[in-house]
């Protein structure tokens, strides 16, 4: 951190000579009770809901029921220094965060406050958000059909994902959830070359709910080595802060994200994960006295979610003229959420919660993380219900065969262990299946660019794959794209500017792959 | 003291009898010295020990009520024959504020630096009962903290007027002034 204490002198100077004791008249409780982070306060007779407190000792609070003589809150710090008969004060503001650019590249907890060790945000009190925020209505929304490239084959071609969807990523523990999630943030540098002024970038927002401390160094560490940390915001709540914070974490991500999606820029932003954040839901609750329901959840853990995932959206062009509130038009905010199975449970209650709210989920297995297919994306139970429209036409037509080529593939896979009779239809169906099981591995930290997808899958579909050996493929493909870089670089370009992939492309792509399988000796 | 809802709906039943009844500054009086009663703490001790036998504290209760006004008597009797003797605990606040309340009045506490004359003190209970709408009783407490001014708790608000508070006000501004950060 570079501060000018020069400077320093001269604002504080002029701090003094401005200030103004203001003599408000607060509103005063007295602690009844405090203990597992939650605090029962009376008096504070005109407290709001979701109404910031302050206590001794610089703690802060949140209350969350307001009973007929006593608020029940949760305290967002050390709770060591509240003892009963405190003074609790309100302060008549609704909790709410820091926004802006200058959160870009920073690592902050759930309070907007910099835990990265980089000096203060230097955000103004105007760029304070309220962290519960009403979702955009009807009138202004539009639907979803800007494509939101994850740079991971296996998705975007098969479960495209659009600007402003809500996309659950789910399956159980070490199935490679969160490198999919850092793979997609790093992919977004090809939007705006990584540069966050460029109103093109797609911004990240990446929210470590109940993580361990060293995976959130870890990814912070990934994300800078890559040059994707400067268009990207890390909220952290690990697994050592409060409950309280971890439930309020998504929320003031969320509340960052939308910032810029009123702007009109375009974010992304994940929740890893939403079973540990209704976890902490739970604990708060519990210790709150609200009554528990299934599986001790309290009955608004649905809403929890609901409301937390309505807030992505693509706003309307006219935005700002229904309402002032919006900026700019045709922002969006993209949510890609995070729960977390048990044993690949996906029926237990908060996974098919946030199923049923979201417009599709890809499912990681374990399974097929263990046989090498990684990412470990299930084609068969993950969808994308409103992603199709975003996918550009070239992509749509090359890939638009993988999913039923694979599902073909799977059904004969679980025949042909039986006998080895197959005709030659169902050896080409297996055939082509496997080197495109092939096709769709990657590794991690390298995100493919969508018009190289779009040759590869063209590529695929054409059958120039067909008399590779699977355990080439993915050498032919790193070859084949270098190939196409160095030698047509104008077909890419053209997918790129137009979205399309003409005749004269399909032929030059099948042309090469044959030069190029020439060169491999094939 | 911190009132709760049982024993502010009881001190309720009992003034709101009272006042019925014209009898208001005898039950004044006789809870006043239930109050002062149940403040020592012998008799707590005795009256709120789960070990002690009702009938016992009924008994010893009767023997010091016997003076009261009927309706004290009587409220008293009901407490213990309903088991609800804690409310005996807070019943002097719950009632006096409910007298209060009737005659649109609140009690507040000032701090004060120094000790302050009546003539301030009064003058501060003018200025604070125009701003609430309310009669506003004041208690004069010395904080030698404050530095100078006054804080005054009034009707669950706080108004800060003192030295130290607004020490503390500029203290937090200058922490969250913006400062220059280059990169």
């Amino acid at each position: 951190m570079d501060l000018r204490p020069a400077e320093v002198t001269s604002i504080l100077k002029k701090e003094i000579e401005s200030y103004q004791g203001e003599t408000s008249m607060q509103s005063v409780g007295t602690v009844l009770s405090v203990g597992d982070g939650v605090s029962r306060v009376y008096g504070l007779d005109d407290c709001m809901m979701n109404e910031l407190l302050e206590f001794p000792g610089g703690v802060r609070g949140v209350a969350l029921n307001l009973e007929e003589d006593n608020v029940g809150c949760v305290l967002l710090g050390d709770a060591t220094k509240v003892k009963e008969g405190d003074e609790v004060r309100s302060t008549g503001r609704i909790i709410s965060v820091p926004t802006g650019d200058q959160l870009l590249g920073r690592v902050v907890n759930a309070l907007g406050d910099p835990i990265d060790g980089k000096g203060p945000l230097g955000t103004s009190d105007s760029d304070l958000r309220p962290i519960e925020q009403p979702a955009p209505s009807v009138v202004e929304r539009q639907p979803v059909d800007q494509p939101m490239q994850t740079g991971i084959k296996a998705i975007d071609a098969m479960i495209p994902i659009g600007r402003g969807q809500r996309e659950l990523i789910i399956g159980d523990r070490q199935t490679g959830k969160t490198a999919l999630l850092i793979d997609t943030i790093l992919s977004q540098k090809t939007t705006g070359g990584g540069d966050p002024k460029n109103p093109e970038q797609v911004l990240c927002i990446y929210v470590a709910v109940g993580q361990k401390q060293s995976t959130v160094v870890d990814v912070v560490r990934r994300l800078e080595e890559n040059g994707a940390m400067q268009y990207t915001i890390v909220v952290s709540a690990s697994a050592n802060d409060e409950a309280s914070m971890q439930y309020l974490a998504c929320y003031a991500g969320a509340s960052m994200g939308e910032r810029f999606r009123d702007e009109g820029r375009h974010v992304v932003i994940m929740y890893d994960d939403l079973y540990k954040q209704a976890l902490a839901y739970r604990q708060v609750m519990l210790l709150l006295r609200r009554p528990p329901g299934r599986e001790a959840f309290p009955g608004d853990v649905f809403n929890l979610h609901s409301r937390l995932l309505e807030r992505a959206a693509k706003l309307a062009d006219n935005a700002p003229e229904i309402n002032p509130r919006y900026k700019a038009g045709g922002g969006t905010m993209t949510a890609l959420p995070v729960v977390e199975t048990q044993e690949g449970d996906v029926s237990a209650y908060i996974p098919t919660n946030v199923i049923s709210i979201t417009d599709g989920q890809i499912f990681l297995e374990s399974n097929l993380f263990n046989s090498g297919v990684r990412p470990a994306v299930n084609a068969g139970i993950s969808v994308s219900r409103v992603g199709g429209a975003a996918q550009i036409p070239a992509m749509k037509k090359s890939a638009g065969g993988l999913r039923i080529n694979l599902a073909q593939y799977r059904e004969l896979q679980a025949f042909a262990q039986f006998g080895s009779d197959l005709d030659a239809s169902t050896q080409a169906t297996l055939n082509r299946g496997e080197k495109l099981v092939e096709l769709l591995k990657q590794g991690q930290y390298a995100p493919v660019p969508v018009e190289e997808q779009v040759m590869m899958m063209h590529a695929a579909g054409a059958g120039c794959l067909d008399k590779i050996p699977t355990d080439r493929v993915l050498e032919f493909e790193k070859l084949f794209l270098q190939h196409m870089r160095d030698a047509k670089p104008e077909i890419g370009q053209s997918i790129l500017d137009t979205g399309k992939l003409g005749d004269d492309g399909k032929a030059a792509i099948e042309a090469e792959a044959e030069t190029v399988k020439g060169q491999m000796g094939l | 003291m911190i009132v709760d809802p049982v024993t502010a709906r009881w001190a309720d039943a009992l003034f709101e009898l009272a006042q019925d009844k014209g009898a208001l500054d005898e039950v004044s009086r006789d809870v006043e010295r239930i109050a002062v009663e149940v403040g020592t703490p012998e008799v707590a001790a005795f009256l709120f020990d789960a070990r002690v036998p009702s009938e016992e504290k009924a008994k010893r209760v009767g023997e010091l009520t016997s003076g009261f006004h009927r309706l004290t008597a009587n409220f008293v009797a009901l407490l213990f024959d309903k088991n609800r003797e804690l409310v005996l605990r807070g019943l002097g606040t719950a009632f006096k504020d409910r007298v209060l309340s009737s005659r649109g009045a609140v009690e507040g506490r000032v701090e004060s630096a120094r000790p302050l004359g009546s003539g301030e003190l009064a003058e501060l209970a003018i200025s604070l009962g125009s701003k609430l709408g309310k009669e506003v009783l004041l208690e004069n407490v010395v904080q030698p903290g404050l530095v100078g001014g006054v804080r005054v708790f009034v009707a669950g608000k706080l108004i800060d007027y003192s030295v130290q508070g607004r020490l503390a006000g500029m203290r937090r501004k200058l922490l969250d002034a913006r400062l220059p950060v280059g990169n």
